[in-house]
């Protein structure tokens, strides 16, 4: 018994079922998470090797090559980079997009682990590092205070961070930029001299002292006390009356010599928001966590956290991720609301009939709810990708369930009972409507196969619409007859009153239409030739717009959040910079009232993290955090803003170099996309010619903004060269010649000084007028073995020079890459037009230059989405061509696929949308959607011909009875995909494209096909009267005499 | 009017079928997926394993003067392929509604 058959036999299995599964849906709608994007992690592996001392040349020879060397046989690693620096290697390996990154990992900690030995002495071990989109914070806000400031760091950790790191979902809480609490001691270095006392002496009695500990025990007559040194200091006061040696029989306190600061570290780094001090919250959340869920309740705890600090505190929002994504989220579930009271105006338009056009709805959140049973079954979150996924399916999933209840209407108008109606109606339809799903799986299926970085985005979107158009075919062939055997009737005529006056005004337009389609069509069928030259010329016209409408690779999103580095003069300190700092910010402020928040970080945070390793830092470099109000709330959008900031930073002529990313750095969907020039040539001198030559002609190229050598310039630096022979004659060392001057200089860390369960370190330096000069290096004295007192300027002299700059190599070569990011211009015109420039600069001997960036990946997802066009399409012949069991037919609804096309160019160029990733995949899916039409008109001409109709007649009378069914289903895909199309709401501008693409392509064909595929059946449908001749011809001779 | 019953090997529906296009035979039924044996010679048309072969029964009422031609069309088709089997019966048949 067929399937349909035991629906209409069963009506409360069927019912039970599939509230079972739409409570199943709801129930995983429950616990899915919500995020911007699928989880993506980029497919980058970095190591780290530390070296301490090594010039990056140093470094380049002897780690970075010899790890390179042996990362290189790493399976299915696509790029190796490296920067080598300054006591810092950093390699990075790229894997193919999928790849298992636990086994590559364990891969490359073998590579290491074969090649360790190699490495010079005194390197540290290589540290791994996997970067995982979970690592980019939710959320950052900014503490700000006055008279608290001191204590920022403590209150801080305790009053916010620590409550914050218990919600759940939440992966870390971190604090940058606060002031740490410091005990100094400030030594005089010309009472040291008098005392003749060192730094290091110093630093021993304040570590010798500082200490607690337990002796033993001592028995006491029956008793065994235990007993204690307690030498720790109570208060740092303390540290003032330590005696640090005798100077002429008396005591030499350190008070005399020193003077002792309880205060905040000296910072190379400063943190403001708004132009206030303050300090930064990090707040990461855990992989797979629900980052809205996180904010709310970091956004919901925090003003009870906050009452509990010191009024003068602050916090501020700097950023909150799940702003965007809630905003993106709302305004997607909103047009997939709207899609679907679209539907349903357009079956109720068509149909007229209350009942049933309920039928038909019912199967939109029957089928739509399915996804989310996938979405929660496979760990996925409900994002951006998934959403829209499903407001492109809201469209197609009523189409079965017309076509079968249009059938089975018909069947009941033709005088059955509604139960026979409904299981032969269904029979008649069931295949072709099995046969219009397998076209649109077809296409969507084969999305999920793509490669890469698109890929990931799109395997959502084609696992969701497959799941919901097949659910959707099962519901109309089991729903829709039950539905249908149970509701429909055959119907009275109207009663006079508001529905008959409506819907009988719709009927005869309608009825209007199917005659003028009629005629429409026999003028078509005596004009052949006119109107397939006419059709020709459309075509060859459209394809001239390809070249009008630019290109891109995802179109930039709008999410209020604009970062921005400003770098100035190598070795500028930081007190210049904060003063820039502030100038930037007040003419920022002044400039956009869009601003909500400014945060600032000028200087480095801090030489030893493993992050800075990463990026350019130094004190010359500023870095913004901008926050906009709400896209919605203003008139410019983020990139006019951006390209404002821009022009106000070229005025202020201090500034070396400046990028502004507006929608934040590496944010992926937003950000705009980048080109990169990569010169490879082993003479750095050479290289680093030719990059400013190309820098500065893509400074001039239109559409490129942000220009940026990756070389950093060379930097100045003192060395201090010691001369051997001295030293031996004194009876030092280099190495205890360079631990003095560290320790004077930078400071010894003498002990920790405990308070409240916290540590706070001690150091022990000279006073700041002491390490401002180059004199001051020469005065320091250092002791030999024998007591002596030797100054530094016998022993060696001070020499400038400059730093090498760090190395970059990429696949083993060294490289210099410049880069510019794309603003308002297509990048296949920039790439043309660097390329141009660099053709006209001319490339020297043993120098490469490559093209890459965005536009790499550009080319790479172009091309395989045009090797999926043509896998769908050949997919696509083979459902139609097994469905019709005929090679013709399914060739002649192909001729739809061209003028498909023509109305996505034609849309994208009336709307000034460029031809990207989104609107080429719209292209992709219109193969699915276009086809449909096609099977419903041919199939029904050719059961016309089969029931003996005349060419002409058949079609012309196919094509009349089909238009209705081919408008309904048509409208139903073109208004589900409007809302799409018009953009509403933050975040849904990245789907525009592709709606519009659908849009303008899916009515264009149509339009032209209700014209041209009839024209083009009665040209190849002519053989069809020939072959029938010839198999008369030979059964009659088998009854010949 | 003339009942004829017409029995064949499936294989040939197509050609009774036009045989009956040919003299504007509009009204027939058709049982298909009939099983029969010869009752002289020939396989047996089973359907089973031993036996695969099946038959198609036509029953058509007809006019008197269309009778001798059917018959002959049928013996003509018969005799191109005597091993494929076809047999046709024929008797008188009164009108109903």
């Amino acid at each position: 018994m067929s399937i349909y058959e035991n629906a209409v036999r069963k009506p409360v299995t069927v019912i039970l079922i599939f509230i079972g599964v739409v409570i199943l849906g709801l129930f995983s709608l429950r616990y899915l998470p919500i995020d911007l994007y699928p989880e993506i992690d980029p497919p980058i592996v970095s190591i780290f090797t530390f070296y301490e001392g090594a010039s990056a040349a140093d470094i380049e020879t002897n780690v970075t090559r010899i790890l390179e060397d042996n990362l290189n046989t790493v399976s299915n690693l696509k790029e190796l980079t490296s920067i080598s620096k300054d006591n810092t290697s950093l390699v990075m390996l790229e894997f193919e997009w999928g790849t298992n990154l636990d086994e590559a990992t364990n891969d490359i900690r073998d590579a290491i682990g074969r090649i360790e030995s190699y490495l010079p002495e005194g390197v540290e071990k290589p540290i791994i590092f996997k970067f995982s989109t979970s690592m980019i914070p939710i959320m950052l806000l900014s503490a700000t205070a006055d008279e608290s400031y001191p204590a920022l760091s403590k209150i801080l950790d305790e009053g916010i961070v620590n409550p914050l790191n218990r919600i759940e979902g939440v992966g870390a809480v971190s604090l940058s930029g606060g002031p740490e609490r410091e005990i100094q001691v400030i030594v005089d270095p010309r009472k040291l001299e008098a005392y003749n006392i060192s730094v290091e002496q110093i630093g021993a009695v304040i570590g010798q002292e500082n200490l607690n500990l337990p002796a033993g025990d001592l028995d006491i007559g029956s008793y065994t006390i235990p007993i204690r040194i307690e030498g720790e200091f109570k208060v740092s006061k303390e540290i003032e009356h330590l005696v640090v040696g005798t100077f002429n029989g008396s005591p030499v306190k350190i008070a005399d010599v020193a003077t002792v600061k309880d205060t905040i570290a000296e910072m190379t780094i400063d943190e403001r928001s708004n132009g206030r001090v303050g300090a930064r919250i990090v707040i990461q959340k855990q992989s797979g966590a629900n980052s809205v869920a996180i904010a709310r309740e970091v956004k919901e705890k925090l003003p009870e956290l906050m009452r509990q600090l010191p009024p003068d505190i602050k916090i501020d929002t700097i950023f909150d991720t799940s702003e965007f994504i809630e905003n993106s989220i709302n305004s997607l579930a909103t047009t997939v609301l709207y899609a679907g009271i679209f539907v349903v105006l357009v079956v109720l338009f068509f149909l007229g009939r209350w009942r049933a056009t309920f039928i038909i709805i019912l199967t939109i959140p029957v089928s739509l709810i399915v996804s989310f049973i996938y979405l929660f079954v496979s760990g996925n979150t409900l994002n951006i990708i998934s959403l829209s996924s499903l407001s492109i399916a809201i469209g197609m999933v009523v189409d079965d369930a017309i076509v079968v209840l249009e059938n089975i209407t018909r069947h009941i108008e033709k005088g059955s009972s509604p139960r026979e109606a409904a299981i032969y109606g269904t029979n008649e339809v069931g295949l072709a409507v099995v046969a219009t799903t397998l076209t649109v799986v077809a296409v969507f299926f084969p999305l999920t196969l793509i490669q890469g970085l698109s890929g990931i985005m799109f395997r959502q979107l084609g696992m969701i619409v497959t799941l919901v158009v097949i659910v959707s075919t099962l519901a109309a062939l089991t729903l829709t007859p039950m539905l249908s055997s149970h509701m429909l009737r055959l119907m009275p005529p109207r009663k006079p009153g508001l529905s008959k006056a409506i819907f009988g005004t719709i009927e005869k337009w309608l009825e209007k239409l199917d005659r003028f389609y009629e005629r429409l069509l026999k003028w078509a069928v005596h004009h052949k030739a006119f109107v397939m030259v006419g059709s020709a010329i459309i075509f060859i016209a459209s394809i001239s717009l390809v070249s009008v409408v630019g290109t891109e690779f995802i179109p930039p999103a709008d999410n209020a959040h604009i970062e921005a580095t400003v770098e100035l003069p190598m070795n500028l300190r930081l007190e210049k910079t904060q003063e820039l700092a502030r100038q930037i910010e007040q003419i920022w402020q002044e400039n956009y009232p869009e601003i909500e928040v400014i945060s600032t970080s000028a200087g480095v945070a801090d030489e030893s993290n493993i992050f800075s390793a990463f990026g350019e830092n130094g004190s010359h470099i500023i870095n913004f955090n901008i926050r906009l109000s709400n896209s919605t709330e203003r008139d410019r959008d983020i990139y006019l803003i951006g390209d404002l900031m821009r022009k106000d930073l070229s005025k202020i002529p201090i500034i070396k170099d400046f990028s502004v990313w507006p929608g934040g750095r590496g944010e992926m969907g937003s950000g705009a996309g980048n080109v990169e020039v990569i010169i490879s040539g082993y003479d750095l001198d050479v290289t680093g010619a030719l990059s400013e030559k190309i820098a500065e002609r893509m400074e001039n190229i239109e559409g490129l903004r942000d220009i940026d050598i990756s070389r950093e310039e060379s930097k100045a630096a003192y060395q201090l060269v010691l001369d051997r022979e001295k030293l031996g004659l004194h009876g030092l060392t280099t190495s205890a010649v360079a631990s003095a001057v560290r320790n004077r200089i930078n400071g010894l860390v003498a002990t920790q000084y405990r308070e409240g369960g916290d540590e706070y370190n001690v150091r022990v330096r000279f006073d700041e007028p002491f390490r401002k000069s180059v004199e001051t290096i020469e005065n320091i004295r250092v002791f030999n073995q024998r007591g002596e007192a030797v100054t530094i300027g016998e022993l060696g002299h001070v020499e400038e020079y400059n730093a090498p700059p760090s190395i970059e190599r990429r696949n083993r070569q060294r490289v210099i890459t410049v880069t510019g990011s794309l603003y308002k211009a297509s990048i296949s015109d920039v790439v043309n037009q660097i390329k141009a420039a660099v053709d006209d600069i001319g490339i020297p001997q043993g120098v490469g230059v490559d093209i890459g960036g965005t536009a790499e990946d550009q080319q790479e997802s172009f091309a395989d989405l045009g090797l999926l066009l043509i896998l769908i399409i050949l997919l696509v012949y083979i459902v139609m061509a097994s469905q019709f069991e005929s090679l013709r037919s399914p060739f002649i609804i192909m001729f739809t696929l061209p003028f498909a096309f023509t109305g996505v160019f034609l849309a994208l160029y009336i709307t000034g949308t460029t031809l990207n990733l989104i609107s080429l995949i719209g292209a992709v899916m219109l193969v699915g959607i276009v086809v449909k039409n096609g099977i419903v008109l041919v199939d029904y001409i050719n059961l016309l011909r089969d029931r003996g109709l005349d060419l002409n007649e058949a079609v012309i009378s196919g094509g009349k009875s089909r238009l209705r069914p081919v408008l309904m289903t048509t409208l139903t895909t073109i208004l589900g995909m409007l809302p799409l199309a018009i953009g509403i709401g933050e975040g849904a501008e990245i789907w525009q494209p592709m709606g519009v693409a659908i849009i303008g392509g899916l009515t264009f064909s149509t339009l032209l096909t209700l014209v041209l595929m009839p024209v083009v059946y009665t040209m190849l449908g002519a053989n069809r009267f020939k072959r029938e001749q010839k198999r008369i011809a030979k059964l009659d001779k088998e009854i010949e005499a | 009017m003339k009942t004829v019953f017409i029995v064949y090997n499936q294989a040939l529906t197509e050609r009774v079928e036009h045989i009956l296009d040919k003299l504007n035979i509009r009204g027939y039924s058709r049982w298909p997926q009939v099983q029969g044996r010869g009752s002289i010679n020939g396989e047996p048309h089973q359907g089973t394993h031993t036996w695969p072969a099946l038959n198609e029964a036509v029953l058509t009422v007809v006019e008197d003067a269309k009778v001798e031609e059917l018959m002959t069309l049928l013996r003509r088709l018969n005799d191109k392929a005597e091993m494929q089997g076809l047999r046709a019966f024929i008797w008188d048949a009164e009108i109903g509604i």
